[in-house]
């Protein structure tokens, strides 16, 4: 497998520094472990945090932002916004709001805050392999 | 609009093969926690639905 094997030599991140290669990781959901060189599992995690994204939206879910006097909002504002720039470009188009009638509601607020919970594991895991405790 | 089934069967399938890729190394590896996970969301769902079943809604 082209993604497994002995550590490799991080070409293109090792002139970044650790919290700017975590930045880029958030916003770009993948992009952090192709820096790294881990292309198969940048693609990978790539693929399935977009579909997860994009299922929520077709699904009328919810891009939660911090509604006063919510308290469980303020948790989903940053499962939604671990979605990085999948939520920024989403915003924009003005999807994303969310139609509480909708069938699909619930079901598409669990893809979007999945996704986006995935893709901060992700943050963590790119530090990991960064500071050399996981060598793969 | 797809059913509740089917979508959480994607939900955990998309779960599952993250969580291989993320914390498994070898091709093997990766096989056999995709199916438990992707086996443990799906099953473990529709188990914890006939455990509430008793339950009267509202």
């Amino acid at each position: 497998m082209a993604d497994a094997g002995q550590p490799r030599a991080t070409h293109r991140a090792e002139h970044l520094p650790l919290p700017l290669l975590m930045l880029l990781g958030w916003l770009v959901p993948g992009l952090g472990h192709l820096l790294l060189g881990r292309r198969l599992r940048a693609a990978v995690f790539f693929v399935v945090i977009a579909v997860a994204f994009v299922v929520g939206l077709v699904l009328d879910g919810e891009l939660v932002l911090p509604h006063r006097g919510d308290p469980l909002s303020y948790l989903a504002s940053i499962a939604t916004l671990g979605n990085g720039v999948l939520f920024f470009v989403a915003r924009i188009l003005g999807l994303g709001q969310g139609a509480v009638t909708a069938p699909g509601y619930e079901y598409g607020n669990t893809f979007l805050l999945t996704a986006g919970m995935m893709n901060l594991l992700l943050i963590l895991d790119i530090h990991d392999i960064s500071v050399g405790k996981k060598d793969w | 609009m797809l059913d509740h089934l089917t979508l959480m069967a994607l939900d955990a399938l998309l779960i599952a093969v993250f969580f291989s890729f993320l914390w498994k190394h070898t091709r093997r590896e990766r096989w056999l926690y995709f199916w438990k996970v992707f086996a443990a969301l799906l099953l473990g769902a529709i188990a914890l639905g006939w455990l509430m079943y008793p339950f009267p809604r509202g």
